[in-house]
């Protein structure tokens, strides 16, 4: 019963989302967007799992003094002090949420997105090396993009931006497509399977 | 020192450099307007005054410094064409810097909250939200980010669904458009514009390709030809040169770690 | 009766329809024909030959196994579902060998069905006791917030190998050069394909688009996943045709077939 229901549950709305998208039958399509609004309601309790999910596993980390405990402290009063800012003085312009969130939040995040900047350069220093053949085209192709994608390489030769977009615009855009067409096709047949029961990871079955 | 084995703290050091040292001494640069910049810029021209535009602010905090000058560029081209803005986010985190931004921008063109924009707020589960909005926008945004019922903005409550919007911009860091293309361009027929963060332009290029997305304005470069099209010299143009500087510090790592192996090999 | 069909469905939508039956056909057909006839043979793919070997490097290393399925999927994507299937013969694999896996997420119904995943894997293989909840757990939604604290992971715990598998986004690179700084074994796959762009010049194996959907199918030799992927084959052989039939067809500006299936 554990995995049958849900596997059931699949089923039926799978096939009848699979109908839907192929009607136009009015009473489908109602049904169709109660479907729409369950999905965000359960979306929520979802994210209360992963509320409760934090919660516990810091206060264990906070009891039992864990290496690092002091983070989980941290995490704990972050979650507790923007949730009741929220709550109690809003979200509005001027608000302290509003004003946490963009001075600390957002330079943190930022922080950790601008680390890929010299990961990229460490990674293409390492990876773009004139090993063989497909190194030395991946080589000399990184090149002209990487000049063709800002104002200088214009400036150096009309003809960088131009076959750089030519680079983007074709050979790359083959092999995406080709790329995307097997992934498109990979996720047809795991959608098939799913929605036939085969495929059961979802459910914590093989 | 062997220049094919660098350690990568030096790397991290001269690339920091690199983008450090034009920031400073302010260094700005003429940028070439493309193809792709036009047609989301043209495409926006195209719009009659009074028109509705939906807006969805589909990036995180992370890519802020990114995707700010983009979403600045596009929001001022909005206001100047008084087009009526629906701002929205299907990032948890777009949300407030949605709002934020909204709000600065309207703020410069004297535009009246209510009125003249409004911003839905955040919906879970990008899907049925974008499903959703074909069939009714007031539907899955009853309320919007102020908590207000959207119906008591007399602008706004006649929505329906797409068939109102004759343009969505996504202004996205990730994969977001991608799903605009799927779901509301693919069943609902609705033009869906896209303004993205400069490594994402090739996985949507063959959707440009193939007409389901159009733009894309990318990166910094893309937020730069925006701003000289709507003749504005602005943060994009003073960051540009600092991306210019840092690709050709890859080049030149690169050519110099090819060089130093080569001679290594060699002897 | 003639009159509610033909209102009843979106004829715009007939190609689509007419798409969808012919892979579901092709699905079974081929799931019947390799029932009858026997399991084919899938090519060798060098990131899932190495499975085996990152998992017994690990164990010798005394050192955890490290998977992450990526910010950018949930529960609904194929991809995820095609990891998490993986990640069930990964978890077999390490509780025969008594080799610690560690799986944080972003997604908190990931989280719960990948603990019930390996939970079972790990009973199945005879080894319940092995299985630590806290093992798997839930950082945060947020992007950045999910690769620092998966960064922060990788550099205390030192895995011996990291698998990168599912849906990335901004962070894979982050989490590539992470795993690389510790000197960790990595094997990538992503349905990104700017992604795997990073993970091929950062990782050690990289799984290339539908090689991630074969994966569990390559590991396990399960009958039904192998007969979906060779279905794929078939599904990919029409669409070739259709390819070359466009090219052809468009080069002397005939557009019958274009306006058919568009």
């Amino acid at each position: 019963m554990k995995t049958r229901l849900p596997i059931a549950i699949c089923f039926i709305f799978g096939i009848f989302t699979l109908i839907q998208y192929f009607t136009s039958d009015p009473t489908m399509a109602l049904i169709y967007a109660e479907i729409l609004d369950w999905m965000q309601i359960i979306f929520v309790f979802t994210l209360l799992v992963g509320v409760v999910t934090i919660f516990k596993i810091h206060s264990i980390k906070i009891a039992r003094q864990q290496n690092n405990w002091p983070y989980s402290l941290l995490t704990i009063i972050g979650i507790a002090v923007m949730a009741i800012l929220g709550f109690t003085r809003g979200t509005d312009w001027g608000s302290p949420f509003l004003w946490i969130f963009m001075n600390i939040q957002v330079p943190m995040q930022s922080t950790m997105f601008a680390l890929l900047a010299f990961y990229v350069a460490s990674a293409a220093y390492r990876g773009f090396r004139f090993r063989n053949k497909e190194a030395a085209v991946l080589l000399i192709t990184a090149i002209i993009v990487m000049l063709g994608r800002v104002p200088l390489g214009h400036q150096i030769s009309d003809f960088i931006p131009r076959v750089a977009e030519w680079i983007i615009d074709n050979p790359s855009v083959a092999a995406k497509r080709g790329i995307l067409i097997g992934i498109g096709l990979g996720s047809i047949t795991t959608a098939l399977r799913v929605i036939l029961g085969v495929e059961r990871s979802y459910v914590g079955g093989k | 020192m062997d220049l094919s084995r660098l350690d990568r703290r030096v790397i991290f050091v001269l690339m920091g450099l690199a983008v450090i040292i034009p920031i400073l001494f302010n260094i700005t640069t003429d940028v070439e307007i493309t193809r792709d910049t036009l047609d989301i810029y043209n495409e926006i021209e195209d719009l009659e005054s009074g028109e509705f535009v939906m807006i969805s602010f589909d990036f995180e905090a992370s890519s802020y410094p990114e995707m700010y000058p983009l979403a600045l560029a596009t929001l001022n081209h909005l206001f100047k064409k008084n087009l009526k803005v629906i701002g929205l986010a299907l990032f948890s985190e777009g949300t407030a810097i949605g709002y934020t931004l909204l709000s600065e921008v309207a703020g410069r063109y004297g535009k009246q909250y209510g009125a003249d924009y409004i911003y839905l707020g955040f919906r879970p589960q990008y899907v049925s939200a974008i499903l959703g909005m074909g069939e009714s926008i007031i539907k899955v945004f009853p309320e919007d980010y102020l908590k207000r019922p959207v119906e008591e903005y007399s602008e706004f409550s006649g929505l329906s669904g797409y068939d109102d919007l004759p343009l969505v911009v996504s202004i996205a860091d990730g994969s977001m458009p991608i799903h605009w293309a799927d779901y509301a361009n693919a069943r609902y027929q609705q033009k869906v514009a896209v303004a993205c963060a400069a490594v994402m332009v090739t996985a949507f290029k063959p959707y440009f390709e193939s007409g389901q997305l159009i733009g894309p304005a990318a990166g910094i470069k893309g937020a730069a030809e925006y701003e000289k099209l709507l003749k504005q010299r602005g943060i994009a143009h003073r960051r540009l040169f600092a991306q210019s500087t840092t690709h050709v510090f890859i080049i030149v790592m690169v050519i110099v770690a090819n060089l130093a192996a080569f001679r290594g090999r060699r002897r | 009766m003639k009159g509610l069909i033909f209102t009843f469905i979106i004829w715009e939508r007939l190609p689509v329809l007419i798409g969808t039956v012919i892979c579901i056909a092709i699905f079974f057909i081929v799931t019947y024909l390799v029932k009858k006839k026997g399991i084919g043979k899938i090519r060798k793919v060098a990131g899932l030959a190495a499975v085996d070997e990152a998992i017994g490097r690990a164990t010798e290393m005394g050192k955890p196994v490290l998977f992450t399925p990526g910010w950018g999927g949930d529960i609904q994507r194929p991809t995820t579902i095609a990891a998490l299937n993986i990640l069930n013969l990964v978890a077999e694999k390490t509780a025969e060998y008594n080799c610690e896996l560690i799986f944080p997420t972003h997604d908190p119904v990931i989280m719960s069905a990948a603990e019930e995943t390996i939970q079972n894997a790990y009973i199945h293989t005879g080894h319940p006791d092995q299985f630590r909840p806290d093992n798997v757990y839930y950082t945060t939604t947020s992007q950045f917030g999910y690769a620092a604290a998966v960064d922060g992971a990788i550099t205390r715990i030192n895995p011996a190998t990291v698998m990168l598998l599912g849906t990335f986004e901004g962070e894979a690179l982050i989490l590539a050069e992470t795993a690389n700084l510790v000197g960790a074994m990595q094997i990538a796959g992503t349905d990104s394909t700017i992604q795997l762009a990073f993970f091929l010049v950062a990782c050690d194996y990289t799984l290339i688009g539908e090689e991630l959907f074969a994966a569990s199918g390559y590991l396990s030799k399960d009958e039904k996943i192998i007969s979906s992927i060779k279905a794929q084959d078939y599904m990919k052989i029409i669409i070739v045709i259709l390819l070359l039939a466009g090219a052809v067809l468009a080069t002397f500006h005939i557009d019958t077939l274009k306006e058919a299936i568009m």
